[in-house]
């Protein structure tokens, strides 16, 4: 498949949508329109053809013929508009001798038209020659000495007479068809939004699963999504097989490799010859790396739903622990924690992050420790834990502090005492969007500092 | 001081056994986890040193078993893993301290003697009875500034005498605590590693360490 450099962003759904519907409805709306037009003109010169013929028998009606063909008709049939010189209605009376015109056609000159059969009659658009409507009809005059005088009625009709009426309807058919166009577009707006609401939800759950919110789609979807959950689901169950897996195998590797290295250092002579210190310098350093790199990956790996931990608990645990393994020594350690003060996220996590802190801090103190703990911000407890861990040993120089922290996270240096404790602390705090501060406690000795914003 | 070691690793098993036999130790070795429980409940063991990951029955499982038995001696856990999380439940299950692998063998054998010491309520390293130092960590027994030279067997019998203070020691208890199971066992060499001990430790027999209570064993003096 071949990949162009720069490729276009597919329009959205919505928008094909929008435009679509408003390419259609226009075309639909304006044919209509069009066959709406087309049929009220229709109609109208239907009307008009009505109202020309009822015109023809008033002429008629007024119409007086002598027995020598004389025409004479009344110049009021009993329509004012047939008075009134260029009222666009307009009519004549055609004999073979003799014709009349209506008063209406004075300045006018209405085009002549040729005589038609008695008994016939024809309606003609404008399209034709007059650029008028015409309606002819022929009719055989009967004179008082039997013989038939043949008269042709014309009325003839300006089209402008059908424009006030045609443009009224216009203008109301198209405003009408335009506010059915509109309606239906924001109707299919709606639609869209509601139609497409499915998919935002389903945007907002997989956004709370990479957050680590919820752990699968459980919520119901429309059929039509239902495969799309499916297969989602069938990916997260695999993703999270394969995670698990990787860091189970990491740690495995991790711990299968610190027994041999426990036989290689038992098994070294208890000396300092040049032999000893190299392979006794390898295997710390292959400690350390193990200490460092392996185990740092399974730490990093996400973290899912993370469930209120008891800090106070885990604190307590860890200093009874401490309080057995360094029996010997008189160690008091005072731990100030804010009942009920919730950690969320992995206990795991917290308890080898106070665990490695209070450890150094009983190692390198002199006796007296101190722990405590609070919430970033006590309005709302889900913003994250703050944990301080004070010595009264000799602390740590203000040079060291950076390095230390620096080293850390680098992992590849030489870490002794302070230093391999802070670099797993420091994995925790970073996989944690945590902070670091170390600074000189009033007890005498170290300070460390560390915030957690899981 | 008797040691039970439960380690599966026969690599870890051989060379630690041999690490705590130099330093003095008699060492019974198991490398699962239903022999270690049987060996713990059986034996008269003073210290015992277990891997948490034991074919048969996990570690932890196997420490909170032998509490259950009120077995009351030191164990150190060994283990790859060096998790707080791993340690917590480890301790919380019944040992008293934590080695995590790769460890050094001082440090091993330095836990050792301080978990021995703890359980016989030194806290020092260093003992003193009457003008008589003994150096626990180093093994040395000084009278005023003059070391005094003692086998292996005639300190490991002092020593058991010493973390057991004020209490009959019967002679059969000694040679359990000073031998492995399969040793040979001659309750008569008590007396003689007793005898020399005595001479070593108190030749004009002014102070009388060690008191014999006859048909019954013997008992360290404290006042002396």
């Amino acid at each position: 498949m071949k990949t162009e450099g720069h490729q276009q962003r597919p329009i959205s759904l919505r928008l094909r949508l929008v435009v679509l519907a408003v390419l259609l409805l226009t075309i639909s709306l304006g044919l209509v329109g069009f066959a709406l037009d087309a049929a009220f003109h229709r109609s109208s010169e239907a009307g008009l053809q009505a109202r020309m013929e009822s015109l023809v028998y008033l002429v008629l009606a007024a119409s007086e013929v002598a027995d020598d063909g004389t025409l004479t008709v009344d110049d009021d049939p009993g329509d004012p508009r047939l008075r009134q010189p260029g009222s666009g209605i307009y009519a004549s009376v055609n004999g073979d001798k003799d014709q009349w015109a209506s008063p209406s056609s004075m300045g006018v000159s209405p085009p002549e038209l040729a005589q038609i059969q008695a008994g016939e009659s024809s309606f003609l658009a404008p399209s034709s020659e007059p650029g008028f409507y015409s309606f002819q009809y022929g009719v055989s005059w009967e004179l008082s000495g039997g013989q038939n005088l043949p008269l042709t009625v014309t009325i003839l009709v300006d089209p402008r007479e059908l424009e006030p009426e045609m443009q009224a309807f216009r203008v109301g058919l198209w405003k009408s068809l335009g506010a059915t166009g509109v309606i239906l577009v924001l109707a299919q707006l709606v639609l869209l939004t509601l139609g497409l609401r499915p998919l935002r939800r389903i945007t907002q759950d997989i956004s709370g699963i990479e957050s680590g919110k919820i752990e699968r789609l459980e919520d119901n979807y429309p059929r039509e999504l239902e495969p799309l959950k499916r297969n989602l689901n069938h990916l997260l169950d695999t993703e999270k097989a394969n995670q698990t897996r990787y860091r189970n195998a990491l740690d495995s590797l991790a711990h299968s490799l610190k027994t041999p290295l426990s036989v290689i250092r038992s098994s070294l002579p208890a000396d300092s010859s040049p032999k000893t210190v190299v392979i006794e310098d390898a295997v710390s350093d292959m400690q350390r790396l193990i200490a460092t790199r392996l185990q740092r990956a399974a730490i990093s790996t996400r973290r899912t739903m993370a469930k209120a931990v008891d800090v106070k608990t885990q604190v307590d645990r860890l200093v009874q622990s401490l309080a057995r393994v360094y029996s010997q020594e008189l160690i008091n350690i005072d731990v100030i924690i804010d009942p009920g003060l919730a950690f969320y996220g992995e206990q795991r996590d917290l308890l080898e992050l106070a665990g490695n802190l209070l450890d150094n801090a009983c190692k390198y103190g002199a006796g007296q420790v101190r722990f405590s703990a609070q919430a970033i911000d006590p309005a709302d407890h889900r913003a994250g834990i703050s944990l301080t861990v004070e010595d009264n040993g000799p602390g740590i120089a203000e040079g060291e502090r950076e390095k230390l922290l620096q080293r850390g996270v680098r992992g590849d240096e030489r870490v002794d005492g302070h230093g391999l404790g802070l670099a797993i602390a420091l994995e925790i705090v970073g996989a944690y969007n945590g902070e670091i501060t170390i600074e000189q406690s009033d007890l005498g000795g170290a300070f460390i500092n560390i915030s957690l914003r899981p | 001081m008797r040691i039970l070691l439960v380690e599966d690793d026969t690599g870890l098993q051989t060379s630690l056994s041999e690490i705590l036999r130099e330093a003095g130790y008699a060492v019974d070795v198991s490398g699962d986890g239903i022999e270690g429980l049987y060996y713990g409940e059986e034996f008269p063991i003073d210290l015992a040193i277990i891997d948490l990951g034991l074919p048969g029955m996990p570690g932890l499982e196997l420490i909170r078993k032998l509490r259950e038995q009120e077995r009351q001696f030191p164990i150190l856990i060994l283990t790859a893993r060096s998790e707080w999380q791993d340690k917590v439940e480890g301790l919380e299950s019944g040992a008293d301290d934590y080695l995590t692998k790769p460890f050094h063998p001082e440090e091993l054998k330095a836990r050792v003697g301080a978990l021995l010491r703890r359980s016989a309520g030194h806290a020092q390293p260093v003992i003193e009875l009457g003008p008589l130092k003994i150096d626990l960590a180093g093994q040395r027994v000084f009278k005023g500034e003059a070391e005094i030279e003692l086998t292996t067997y005639e300190y490991k019998v002092f020593e058991y005498l010493l973390m057991h203070p004020g209490k009959v020691v019967t002679k059969t208890l000694l040679s359990e605590h000073i031998y492995e199971e399969d040793a040979d066992r001659d309750s008569n060499v008590i007396e003689v590693f007793i005898g020399r001990l005595r001479r070593k430790i108190d030749p004009d027999g002014a102070l009388n360490p060690i008191e014999t209570l006859r048909g019954r064993g013997y008992r360290l003096n404290q006042q002396s």
